[in-house]
């Protein structure tokens, strides 16, 4: 194990190189908020197609199954979904 | 960065290394980026780093192979993992996005971004939970890891067969595997190739040996949350069903990954590999081959070289394999209860659809619908408002290609340090 | 002897503006035909940034009918058909530079002149606007002006009892005579008392005489982010210079930030001399985001989901074309109103409905519409136009 990861006040721990969206479901974290569409934020594709993994790290948004787990990184929910 | 323009190849899996050899073979230089931290595409997930390989020794005999002929191009060939793909633009300039952040205009992009599943809509398939089976093999390859908790497996298709004989390996047998179609036909499994045979076969005896449920002809019906976790009700021949899990993988085919990709006038854009015609591994490799090297040809003024037969026979092999695979599930979609939600980011129903009316126009259902307008471009929902709406014919993407390919953060976008001045041919 | 009229007035063009003509004409009990080569809002009305703006116009004609148009808008928004499509809100200019001072200093003068629906009520630093960025040298609050999303306007509009909807049929071609028009649907003839054409675009290829040109302009959506922190739109002083004084180099791009009711902001925007709505390039993107950014630093965080190119319909003179043909009275043409036509669609659909009814137009606007007459192309018309 190389680090933890936060998220809703929970310290988690990652396996070097993996996803966000992986460590959080090894930690049994399968829902990543509510999108403002009423969508249910959470892991479907793993390969960032989807955009269902939509989550927030510092002011950004992006697709936790393809953001790589950092010693100290705090994530929060995207809170606002997309659309066109 | 580089002082001559590349070539650009989107996808360090089979097709896209496959092909950048060959552009390094005839002397061009190639820039191969990847949105994964490692090369490998989907089919080569490599696992991350202190982690068992689940691969088998053919498997990784045949990427050990293909990253040697990248090496052998040496610095002929630069690979950025970590870094995606933002789209073309009608001058040509191709943004990029991650571990490098450039604006540039390629020499000739080739597109390798492989395949993505199709999943039908069922009843709960929204709900947190509930994913794909090809994120769980994802998870397998990276990891040697299962999701934790029960995990069902449902849907129709080969790759079924292949995640719940992975979870066995590691000891972690799915609960069941509800399988649309009866691919146990003899008969016409005769006809493919050798090497489908013994992989399924490998497949179904773990399974047999695990002891899974295997369900053949059963169709997923609905999916709620239970007491603890998920309940899913199905279909079989012997009457209804339910089983409780954590975690569902859905499967219901592979499609190109092909959504949002563009052409340009201003410079050559092949798509090679699984988004260009969804034929697996051996074909991806082939056909990054081939094209790689009539890209080459093309941009050096030489003779193209002839076509490779590997495609004709993947592709035999792959409508045989459908054929065995053919079920009527799709039918069910005309039984949804109307609350069902048909795309997934916008959360609209088969009601929002059918209020629509009988024909919908492109327009009408993007716009007035908001069907296939959010963040996935209908890569999910699509082929499924298109068979709902007719039945008959072959799905259509809605509307025109929305550009860029993906959603592309403002900060990315002013990130890119750009190099234009290279001027098109 | 010429069949009698199925209808008294066809509309070629389902647009914002030939939706707000049918939509005074069946008020007035007319039978209404809408004919549209595709669909409802299917061009630059689809397209549109929804302002309803009178601060963009051109002093002179422009600047009075958009006046009136806002006023009429409001009106028809208070409880009546586009209530629900207009949106009233707070609109803010912005400028850094002389070129764009000056540009905040001419429409605080035109809009004093107007003395019309507009106001300014606020003019000061980047402070007086929370989240501005703080490079902006100066930024002017107006009140009166507001959003209205060009499809919903058209679908409230076509939803009048009255007018029969005929899509998707191109009108390929038409013949006027003395008792009225008969249109050539390709499979199908239609016979109207009166054609109004508002083809937009697709002008030039019913009218070949009226030089109607397609001005393509690059937008952004971006994802959803927290609403209600820019409270309306945020325009760069340098897009009035663009719409007033044309050909004028502009000194930094011409941004415009639209918020939009989902939270999302609409972002744009560029004129170019094209009609692809496909043609979108990332370095424009960039220029247009990079000032965007800097007026409105929250945009920093959001992702752009979709870019593409609105295409509007552009006259050589800056000003639309709206009145009877000179020498073929019965067609009726109101068209050209190049990123105008969100704001004057209310106003010209009532007179441009009056003129087809053989009715004088409002007293007040006279004039002004005159300006706009197809009768200024005279010498181009006779060569094309039956």
């Amino acid at each position: 194990m190389s680090g933890v990861i936060h998220w809703q006040g929970r310290a988690l721990p990652y396996r070097a190189g993996e996803s966000v969206a992986s460590a959080l479901l090894r930690a049994g974290v399968f829902s990543f908020g509510r999108a403002a569409t009423g969508q249910t934020l959470a892991l479907f594709c793993g390969i960032g197609q989807c955009q269902g993994c939509l989550i927030r790290e510092g002011g950004r948004v992006t697709e936790a199954c393809l953001l790589a787990c950092r010693d100290g990184m705090v994530l929060t929910p995207a809170a606002g979904g997309d659309d066109v | 960065m580089m002082s001559e323009r590349p070539v650009v190849v989107v996808g360090a899996g089979l097709a896209g290394l496959a092909a950048a050899t060959e552009l390094a073979r005839a002397g061009l230089v190639v820039l191969v980026v990847d949105q994964a931290q490692a090369a490998g595409g989907a089919v080569h997930r490599q696992p991350l780093e202190g982690v068992a390989a689940v691969a088998s020794a053919a498997q990784a005999r045949r990427w050990s192979g293909v990253m040697a002929g990248v090496q052998a191009q040496g610095a002929r060939i630069t690979l950025r993992c970590g870094t995606r793909f933002g789209g073309v633009d009608h001058t040509g300039a191709v943004l990029l996005s991650g571990a490098l952040n450039a604006l540039i205009r390629p020499r000739a992009l080739v597109l390798a971004v492989g395949a993505r599943e199709a999943v039908q809509p069922r009843p709960g398939w929204t709900l947190p939970g509930v994913m794909t089976a090809g994120a769980i093999q994802t998870r397998i390859k990276t990891l040697a890891e299962a999701p934790p908790g029960r995990v069902l497996l449902a849907g129709s298709g080969p790759l079924l067969l292949a995640v719940g004989a992975e979870m066995c390996r590691l000891g972690r047998p799915p609960v069941a595997l509800i399988e649309a179609a009866r691919p146990l036909q003899p008969l016409a499994a005769l006809g493919l190739p050798l090497a489908y045979l013994a992989e399924a076969a490998g497949y179904l005896a773990r399974l047999l040996r695990a002891r899974v449920p295997l369900y053949w002809g059963a169709h997923l019906t609905r999916i709620e949350t239970g007491e603890a976790g998920l309940l899913a009700h199905f279909d079989t021949s012997k009457g209804p069903r339910r089983i409780g899990a954590e975690v569902i993988g859905l499967h219901d085919g592979i499609r190109p990954n092909d959504a949002g990709l563009t052409a340009s006038a201003a410079l050559p854009v092949l798509r090679l590999g699984d988004c260009r015609e969804a034929l697996g591994a051996r074909a991806a490799l082939a056909d990054g081959s081939a094209g790689g090297a009539a890209l080459a040809a093309r941009l050096l003024g030489r003779a193209a070289p002839p076509a490779a037969p590997e495609l004709d026979r993947q592709r035999a092999a792959q409508a045989r394999l459908a054929r065995i695979y053919a079920h009527d599930g799709a039918a069910r979609l005309a039984d949804l209860p109307d609350d069902t939600v048909i795309c997934r980011c916008e959360m609209r129903t088969l009601a929002d659809l059918r209020a629509l009316g009988p024909a919908p126009t492109a327009r009408a259902l993007r716009l007035d619908g908001r069907f296939a307008m959010g963040a996935c471009q209908g890569r999910f929902c699509a082929e499924w408002v298109g068979r709902i709406i007719a039945p008959t014919t072959a799905p259509q993407p809605i509307g025109a290609t929305r550009w860029p390919t993906r959603p592309i953060a403002v900060a990315d976008l002013l990130a890119a340090s750009e190099d234009l001045e290279g001027e098109t041919e | 002897m010429a069949p009698t009229p199925e209808f008294d007035v066809a509309v070629a063009g389902a647009g914002i503006v030939g939706a707000s003509v049918a939509w005074h004409l069946a008020r007035a009990g007319l039978r209404v035909a809408v004919i549209d080569a595709t669909g409802p809002a299917a061009a630059a009305s689809g397209a549109s940034d929804g302002a309803v703006s009178v601060a963009s116009k051109k002093p002179g004609p422009m600047a009075r009918l958009a006046s009136g148009s806002l006023l009429y808008t409001r009106e028809l928004a208070a409880g009546g058909v586009l209530a629900g499509a207009f949106q009233a809100r707070p609109a803010y200019v912005f400028g850094t530079g002389a070129v764009e001072i000056a540009a905040l200093d001419a429409l605080i003068a035109k809009l004093h002149t107007l003395a019309g629906p507009v106001r300014v009520v606020g003019d000061g630093p980047a402070a007086l606007l929370p989240g501005l960025g703080d490079q902006v040298e100066r930024v002017v609050v107006l009140a009166g002006e507001g959003h209205m999303p060009g499809h919903r306007a058209v679908r409230a509009y076509l939803a009048a009892p009255g007018i029969t909807p005929i899509w998707p049929a191109p009108v390929a071609g038409f013949e006027a005579d003395a008792t009225g028009v008969t249109l050539d649907l390709g499979g199908r003839r239609l016979r109207a008392g009166v054609l109004v054409a508002a083809l937009g675009v697709s002008t030039p290829a019913l009218l070949p005489g009226l030089p109607v040109l397609p001005r393509a302009g690059q937008l952004i959506v971006t994802d959803r982010g927290p609403c209600g922190a820019l409270p309306g739109s945020l325009t760069a002083a340098a897009y009035l210079v663009a719409k007033t004084a044309a050909g004028t180099a502009l000194p930094r791009p011409p941004v415009v930030i639209d918020p939009l009711a989902t939270g999302q902001y609409l972002i744009g925007s560029s004129r170019e001399d094209h009609g692809d709505p496909s043609r979108v390039d990332f370095a424009t993107l960039r220029l247009l985001l990079a000032r965007a950014v800097a007026a409105w630093p929250a945009l920093r965080d959001r992702r752009v989901i979709r870019a593409f190119a609105g295409v509007r319909a552009a006259v050589p003179d800056g000003l639309p074309i709206v009145g009877p043909l000179p020498d073929v009275p019965r067609v009726i043409v109101a068209t050209g109103f190049e990123g105008d036509g969100i704001c004057l669609s209310a106003l010209i659909g009532r007179e441009v409905a009056l003129m087809a009814q053989g009715l004088a137009p409002g007293a007040e606007w006279a004039a002004d519409l005159a300006a706009l007459s197809p009768a200024r192309f005279t010498a181009l018309r006779r060569e094309g136009v039956a």
